[in-house]
């Protein structure tokens, strides 16, 4: 155990110095006037950035300071400016991602400490939202519990992974295995047409067309039900599960097919027993992008749903269709303040970490299937 | 699979076999659309077809499909005909009639009015019964015998009018009929679909050949069910769009073009009330999102895959640009409202909803600019290098041009997709349900110079502003009415303008990479 701190701390320490010997050669090798340009303008960006995070109007300041500089910098040392603005450009990314994360945590703070349980003398924050099932903003008792409306996310998931996940992976076998060329040309921009039709005119049809003819059709109070919700946000969330198992399939290589066609299996005994066990981690990716594409649609779940926070009797019944995580935060924001507004923020933590844990494990599943077929080892 | 080659090799006399096999196919594909025309009520399953109705002539057929189906099976079975066949049809079909024939069983034992013991029971009894009898006796029985017997009994059931268009069961605590013209559509076209497997795998004569075909069969309609609810909804919304759309538009005259719709705003007054203002602020919208999104996104792929050296700091933003890519729309606009409102005048304005949109177009640019600028060729880079140029004369003269065609690509489809989004804007910009004509936000013309920080400032910036999908939503929850006359007709229109907008820039981005692609290859 000490020896391995030992060497974490000197592999650590001759890092530094590594790294500091390159700051410094380059240092040195560059021409002071482009260091001095690159340095004002990553540094009076800096200081926008942290003027806008502060609110300050004084922020376009240094904003302009950095257009300027790094106008003059384009001009007189266009390779050293570009690299640090691309680098800064870079680090956009993490840094939305950082504040995402900062801001909703923080705005759903006070809903967290209201619904605070106490857990052995030990108070924590959150828990009642997840251990009762009353969500009523208006009428004592005022409680934020998100029960509800995960069991309503839980349900139009269930049914558009059922949904999306067989369709796609066919249709993904199909593109990339079994259709002539024309057809694939054909048909892989239909699917992507597909992923092209907006939310909002997908949850109009169902408003105006479906909901009534479920409602007719089975007699319903009402026409909101968990079941079409499911159906039609497994249509949305079908490209993408098409794309990204389609992806997988053609990256498994042509050798491993041919050599078991050449041994006289048919195309369907080479795709069951070759391609998809090759390519099945990055079927499953597909399917865990799928899902949290389905988790987080929004708009035709709100027009859809009837907006009730409650949970349906059985627990089962497809056919109430009461509120998820994305509609109650959609259709509530405008009008919900303090406490609860916090609560709608809860909900979008609940959503964001766990649609960012889908992608990440999508992800990591993918990166083992790359390394597998690539013929590396971990 | 010697035996499959060979028995491919030698096959003959199975003609008369394979055309009654591929009748069978042939009928189960036309009753299947026949199923769905009724489910979705072109038909009703009370037509008048020769003597009786619909429902009457579908369960004839049903029969048919199912004798048929079995048929075909036992003369494989009895060796009347050369085929195949393995000595298992395997777990995955057997799990499948396994689920079905619960589902039968339960339901004919709640019939026969058992209580849920009984019917649990009595459905795991059938399915199970279903599981091995498809997985331990040979294919050719296994998989036409249980798909055939289904037919049979749907077909019996409808033709004695057992189940028919009166026919109705209240499901009892979950508020909701099932009534015979939902489930006989829906009934019909599975069994349909379990004797059209069936008998193309018999078509196939078993075994690995019947197995391939029974499959492709299977995957070809569910790749035509797809491209048939895709065309159906493109129709739908263009059928039902096009009366508000077209609405008043005339050619020649004074103006070389009058389409009022998407000229004017909504108001009594107005004679045909449109959706300009929308329409001005989606164009806004995404310009100030691309504005944002593209050079950033753009940037950062050629600093990820040029400059940076490949380790933990482009593996993090890797995975954080994919992180973004997923996090749904709904949790930008709860950021949008959180970090950008209170920095841009405290109310819903247009420049946050750019913003919002454009940290989301951000990781779709980054990604497919990454990609295209990985799939430039290497010895491009090494040609520019050997001749001294230095890395960033190379990426600017050689890497960049060669990756235009699909970083323009990534970037259309991408604001294709923004274009439609409707929840970041509805928690960032807001904006009327109905606006006049006056609320298209004047971008251009808003600049001022003012002497205190700041300095420059956009009034129609900072305002509410509406935008298509933000309207069509409005309009929703508003109740599709109006202070103009046909707010349904209006609305229509609305989406059929929203879905053209999106559309275009899809075709855009799809022209755009066969254009690329023809030229890369000639």
């Amino acid at each position: 155990m000490d020896s391995f701190t030992d060497t974490e701390v000197g592999g650590w320490e001759a890092r530094a110095e590594r790294y500091s010997g390159r700051v410094r050669t380059f240092i040195t090798e560059t021409d002071p006037g482009a260091l001095a340009v690159v340095a004002l303008s990553m540094g009076s960006l800096l200081l926008a950035f942290a003027g806008f995070l502060s609110a300050s109007p004084l922020a376009a300041v240094p904003f302009g300071v950095f257009v300027l500089s790094t106008g003059y910098g384009w001009v007189r040392h266009q390779a050293l400016i570009a690299r640090a603005v691309t680098f800064a450009m870079t680090t956009v990314t993490l840094v939305t991602l950082g504040l995402i994360i900062a801001f909703i945590f923080v705005e759903s703070a006070a809903a967290f400490r209201y619904e605070s349980v106490t857990v052995f003398g030990v108070s924590v924050p959150g828990l009642g939202m997840f251990v009762q099932t009353r969500w009523d903003a208006v009428s004592d008792p005022v409680r934020y519990s998100l029960v509800p409306m995960i069991h309503g996310t839980a349900m139009v998931t269930a049914i558009a992974t059922l949904v999306a996940a067989p369709l796609g992976v066919a249709a993904a076998l199909f593109i990339s295995e079994i259709a002539p060329p024309a057809v694939r040309e054909a048909v892989k921009p239909g699917i992507e047409v597909l992923a092209g039709i907006p939310s909002i005119v997908y949850g109009f049809i169902g408003f105006t067309i479906i909901n009534p003819w479920a409602g007719e059709e089975f007699a319903l109070n009402g026409g909101s039900t968990y079941l079409f919700v499911g159906i039609v946000v497994g249509l949305m969330a079908l490209p993408t599960v098409v794309s990204v198992a389609e992806d997988a399939l053609t990256s498994v290589p042509d050798s491993m097919k041919d050599g078991s066609l050449a041994l006289g299996a048919t195309e369907w005994q080479s795709m069951t027993s070759i391609t998809l066990p090759a390519a099945f981690s990055g079927v499953s990716a597909a399917v865990l992008l799928g899902v949290g594409r389905a988790i987080g649609e929004t708009m035709a779940a709100t027009v859809m749903l009837a907006g009730v926070q409650k949970i349906p009797e059985p627990i089962t019944n497809v056919f109430y269709g009461y509120e998820t995580l994305t509609s109650l935060i959609a259709a509530n924001y405008g009008n919900a303040s303090g406490t609860q507004e916090s609560a709608l923020f809860a909900a979008g933590v609940v959503l964001f970490v766990t649609v960012l844990s889908l992608s990440v494990a999508s992800q990591y599943i993918e990166a083992r299937m790359r390394q597998r077929l690539g013929g590396e080892r971990t | 699979m010697s035996r499959a080659t060979q028995n491919a090799l030698v096959r003959e006399d199975r003609g008369g076999y394979e055309a009654v096999a591929a009748s069978a196919v042939g009928l189960s594909g036309v009753v299947f659309a026949v199923g769905l025309a009724t489910l979705v009520d072109i038909v009703s399953i009370t037509t008048p077809v020769g003597n009786g109705t619909l429902s009457v002539a579908l369960g004839a057929a049903l029969l048919g499909l199912g004798l048929g189906t079995s048929g075909l099976g036992l003369a494989s079975r009895l060796g009347y005909v050369d085929a195949s066949p393995q000595p298992s049809a395997g777990v995955v079909a057997a799990t499948a009639f396994a689920g079905v024939w619960f589902v039968i069983g339960a339901f004919a034992a709640q019939e026969a009015g058992l209580g849920t013991p009984g019917w649990l029971a009595i459905g795991f009894v059938s399915g199970a019964a279903a599981f091995l009898l498809t997985a331990l006796r040979r294919e050719d029985v296994g998989s036409t015998l249980p798909a055939g017997s289904v037919a049979v009994l749907f077909g019996v059931a409808l033709v004695t009018g057992f189940a028919g268009p009166g026919w109705e069961r209240v499901l009892v605590g979950y508020n909701a009929t099932l009534f015979g013209d939902t489930v006989i559509p829906v009934v019909t076209m599975v069994a349909s679909l379990l004797t059209g497997w069936a008998a193309a795998k018999s078509y196939g004569g078993f075994g690995a050949r019947g197995r391939n075909i029974g499959a492709y069969v299977l995957i070809y309609l569910i790749v035509l069910s797809i491209l048939a609810v895709l065309v159906g909804l493109l129709a739908f919304v263009i059928i039902r769009g096009l009366p508000g759309l077209l609405n008043g538009v005339a050619v020649g005259g004074d103006q070389l073009l009058r389409w009022p719709f998407l000229t004017n705003g909504a108001s009594l007054l107005a004679e045909v009330p449109g959706v300009f203002p929308a329409l001005i602020g989606t164009v806004w919208l995404v310009i100030g999102a691309v504005l944002f999104a593209v050079p950033t996104g753009v940037g950062a792929a050629v600093f990820l895959s040029e400059f940076a050296e490949q380790g933990r700091f482009t593996g993090v933003v890797e995975v954080a640009t994919n992180g973004l890519w997923s996090t749904p729309s709904i949790v930008f606009g709860l950021f949008g409202a959180a970090f950008l409102i209170p920095r841009f005048g405290n109310q819903k304005s247009l420049i946050a909803g750019m913003l919002t949109l454009g940290f989301m177009l951000l990781p779709l640019v980054l990604i497919t600019s990454r990609e295209a600028i990985l799939a430039v060729p290497d010895e491009y880079r090494d040609a520019s290098a050997a001749l001294g140029v230095s890395k960033w004369e190379t990426i600017r003269s050689v890497v960049l041009p060669a990756a235009i065609p699909g970083i323009t690509t990534g970037i259309i489809l991408g604001v294709g997709r923004i274009a439609g989004e409707t929840a970041p804007i509805l928690l960032t910009t807001g904006g009327g349900v109905l606006p006049g004509r006056s609320a298209a936000p004047n971008v251009l013309g808003g600049f001022q110079l003012s002497a205190s920080p700041p300095f420059v400032t956009n009034p129609a910036l900072l305002e509410a502003t509406s935008a298509l999908p933000y309207q069509l939503y409005a309009l929703i929850t508003a109740g599709l009415s109006g202070n103009i006359e046909d707010p349904q007709q209006f609305a229509w229109g609305l989406a059929l303008t929203l879905l053209l907008v999106v559309l275009l820039f899809y075709a855009g981005g799809i022209a755009t990479r066969y254009y690329f692609r023809k030229k890369l290859h000639q």
